[in-house]
């Protein structure tokens, strides 16, 4: 059957069987000629409209003049739905009018109104927000393709899943009565609560207190407690505690729900849950005495990512993955190259996309070196050489703006660093405040991390209140674009770079805002929360741009593991295609593509960048 | 032509106090419908029918919510040699009434509209073979032939052309999807509407 009703999709897949047939029964068909008008503007509809063949553009008529869009607001081909919002609201925003030859199936008003009394799940459906909608047809997706399994059990939460009770003793404890307990619980490590402080006391800490220490059995095992306790909430997602137990090299972390001690999160534990390869890898890292040891955990990272996603994975936990496991192959090299007595002098940064931890594949090479201003070191050039040409054999290609330690430019000692910052953003010219973002992004990885500390916070502090330095430093977010004319005349459309028109508005966006109000986080999930958390932008705008950045940087990747596998060009690795797209993914498009646009003429308006 | 107009000006006459005498009365409103049927064999005389379908348009929309589509029972007896023989008799017999019942709502559904379709001719004569043994007149209607609509309006633009009337080309050059299964007969009436609307509506289909 070709070209019937299709009512598996969203969401008239939310219709009962009766409700299904009522409307199989009910719909006509429209022909519209080439740029018709169907509504226009503060006109009520008699129906929803669904495209059957042709496409349609929501127009904003009264920007359609100077808009470089044309006041595009939105594109609609086949399968796609529009003019329900417009019977909701009794009438329509904008225009709609065809962008060619057009046929609709035409649902009657009275009977898309009566659906929406009638049916709670298919009225919500027109009232979501983007991130409520990805969260239905994602779920609707996985439930569609059998794979729910896979996406369910990475969304285990902490406390649903491998809680453990935590042996909690009391200060002043000896090590005698502590052993006992343990031994009666069963347990390899326990809580000691000293005031109103937790510290853990672990079977090693014992045997090594005894043993290396001397202490007696009667010694007070608040003496042999750690305080410094990496904690997760309650209700935080399982996967976060394996990223964090990954990247802290850690077996155990303790979990809190509000402030009160929950359990223990063993990684014993969550590894059996988790079969995945992620900590095979983490344990291949650690273990590796050598460069060549190193390389052959490194190439397994790529594979484990695509298999995460390709399993269902939400890209952003993939992402936080990759970025904790990179990072320690970045730091172990680094450890590998560099003497010790030289480490404690010097701050290895990655930067880009790698210090925000968003790249899922490997990407460039960002890094640069921050040299204590007292160090000696006559051979760094020559390690740093070394270490970018490993980091290459690794698999991490070489920046191409020769933005790498190897290049003396991004070598420099605490004070040399300051003045270039300075320099940087004083100028107002493209290469400066470039360099100025790509710095911004910045994330210690190896080193001494209070050296990069002092240079970012003195950058903040030197552009506090300077809202011309501003200005400029937004105006790239102006430089590309954001097509939203993608989806009209599909059968030609060759696609549109993702990367510039869709991710980096977000990305740059984001990090003008995070510059501006000194936040220190650099991923940009984490910004927008915390941006949303000191309400700087609203909750609701922030989380609909996560999922906008979340849907674009998962086509992305979709369309890059294409390229690996050699099915596009390498160039056209950030190129999307609308025509390669399910209905699904092209509605999220559309409406990341949307708050992309919205977001930019919010950021225009605040960083006064329309001149 | 003529042979019809005295026909049809007969029937008239005969039915003038009937229950079908709205089949008569000119038409005024601004619908056709759009009328398709499958059939055993391409020779009208001897073609039975499988399944008719019918479909209205008004203006420029198709009212698929507003059709007609039935599927004719093929008496289960009438098979091999009994079809040689009794053909004709056995689907009066078994089948009869169920097409009397057909056609009686065809009649109904379409009144005095216009008909169109691909080959509508055709449709029109095997229809009759069985309507006028039943009801005692032929289908009066005007109709529609999508192919002349078509032929008529490439000529237009360009007198030269011998345009592909096969049904699938037609389609294809006007841009039309084809709905439903192909050889369906209310696919078939939907995508000749479909088509009718295009003709009526769009630009002059470039060859």
């Amino acid at each position: 059957m070709s070209n019937e009703f299709d009512i598996s999709h969203p969401p008239f897949d939310l219709l009962t069987d009766a409700e299904q047939q009522q409307l199989l029964t009910s719909l006509d068909i429209g022909y519209f000629g080439k740029n018709e008008i169907i509504i226009e503007t503060g006109q009520s509809s008699d129906y929803v409209f669904v495209v059957m063949k042709g496409a349609v553009a929501e127009i904003d008529t009264k920007i359609e003049a100077d808009d470089p869009d044309s006041g595009v607001i939105r594109e609609y081909a086949q399968e796609d739905i529009f003019g329900a919002i417009s019977i909701i609201n009794g009438s329509s925003r904008y225009t709609f009018r065809t962008l060619e030859e057009t046929i609709v199936w035409l649902l009657p008003k009275s009977l898309f109104l009566k659906f929406l009394d009638d049916n709670p799940a298919f009225a919500a459906y027109f009232q979501n927000t983007l991130a409520e909608k990805a969260r239905l047809l994602e779920s609707r997706r996985s439930k569609q393709q059998g794979g729910g399994d896979m996406s369910a059990f990475m969304l285990a939460k902490v406390g649903a899943s491998v809680l453990r009770d935590a042996v909690v003793l009391e200060a002043g404890t000896s090590i005698s009565q502590a052993t006992a307990t343990m031994r009666e619980q069963q347990a390899d490590c326990l809580l000691v609560r000293k005031g109103d402080q937790y510290g853990m006391v672990t079977r090693t800490d014992l045997l090594e207190g005894v043993v290396l220490n001397n202490l007696g059995l009667d010694t007070d095992i608040c003496d042999l407690a750690s305080y410094k306790l990496l904690t997760v909430q309650f209700d935080d997602f399982l996967f976060n505690a394996l990223v964090l137990m990954t990247r802290h090299k850690i077996q155990r972390v303790v979990v809190f729900e509000g402030s009160q001690l929950a359990g223990l999160v063993e990684l014993t534990d969550v590894l059996s849950f988790f079969s995945s390869q992620s900590h095979v890898i983490g344990l291949q890292i650690e273990r590796a005495s050598n460069l060549f040891e190193l390389a052959r955990a490194a190439k397994g990272t790529t594979a484990l990512v695509s298999g995460l996603v390709s399993q269902g994975v939400k890209i952003r936990f993939a992402m936080d993955l990759l970025a904790a496991l990179n990072g320690r192959i970045i730091a172990k090299a680094f450890e590998q190259l560099v003497p010790e007595e030289i480490r404690q002098k010097c701050c290895l940064l990655v930067m880009g996309s790698e210090g925000r931890g968003e790249q899922v594949l490997k990407t460039d090479q960002d890094n640069a070196l921050i040299l204590a201003d007292d160090l000696d070191w006559p051979e760094c050039s020559k390690v740093m050489d070394k270490f970018t040409a490993t980091l290459l054999e690794f698999g991490y290609p070489l920046c191409p703006g020769n933005i790498m330690v190897s290049n003396p430019e991004w070598v420099m000692t605490e004070s040399q660093w300051n003045k270039k910052l300075a320099q940087w953003s004083g100028s107002v010219e493209g290469t400066g405040l470039m360099n100025l973002a790509i710095f911004v992004d910045a994330h210690a990885v190896a080193g001494d991390t209070r050296l990069f500390n002092r240079v970012r916070d003195q950058l903040f502090t030197k552009l506090e209140g300077n809202e011309v330095f501003y200005s400029y430093f937004a105006m790239p977010l102006r430089r590309f674009s954001t097509p939203l004319t993608f989806f009209g005349g599909l059968k030609n459309s060759d696609g549109m770079d993702i990367k510039k028109g869709g991710i980096f508005p977000i990305v740059h966006g984001v990090r003008t805002m995070s510059l501006q109000h000194k936040l220190r986080e650099t991923n940009t999930f984490q910004r927008l929360e915390k941006l949303a958390e000191r309400k700087i932008i609203k909750k609701k705008f922030a989380e609909d741009l996560a999922e906008a950045l979340a849907v674009m940087s998962t086509l992305r990747l979709q369309q890059q593991l294409r390229a690996q596998r050699g099915e596009v060009a390498m160039d056209e690795a950030n190129l999307v295609s609308a025509v390669n797209l399910n209905k699904l993914d092209r509605d999220l498009l559309r409406e990341a593509l949307h708050l992309v646009k919205e977001f930019k003429s919010r950021m225009s308006h605040r960083y006064h960048l329309e001149r | 032509m003529v042979l019809k107009t005295i026909r049809s000006a007969t029937d008239k006459w005969t039915q003038k106090d009937g229950e079908f005498s709205f089949l008569f009365e000119p038409y005024e409103g601004d619908e056709v419908v759009a009328l398709d049927c499958e059939m055993t064999d391409l020779d009208p005389q001897k073609a039975e029918l499988v399944s008719i379908a019918a479909v209205k348009i008004k203006g420029t929309q198709v009212l698929t919510s507003d059709k007609l589509d039935i599927k004719l029972q093929k008496p289960d007896s009438l098979t091999g040699d009994s079809i040689k023989i009794h053909r004709i008799r056995g689907v009066d017999l078994r089948g009869g009434e169920i097409l009397t019942d057909a056609l009686d709502q065809l009649l109904h559904f379409v009144g005095n509209r216009p008909i169109m379709g691909y080959y509508i001719n055709y449709d029109i004569t095997v229809l009759n073979r069985f309507i006028r043994p039943r009801f005692g007149f032929s289908l009066p209607n005007k109709t529609l032939e999508l192919s002349n609509c078509y032929l008529d309006k490439v000529r237009r633009a360009n007198p030269e052309l011998q345009p592909d009337l096969h049904f699938e080309k037609i389609a294809e050059k006007l841009g039309v999807p084809m709905v439903g299964e192909r050889h369906s007969a209310l696919g078939d009436a939907i995508t000749t509407a479909l088509m009718y609307v295009r003709l009526l509506k769009g630009p002059v289909p470039t060859c």
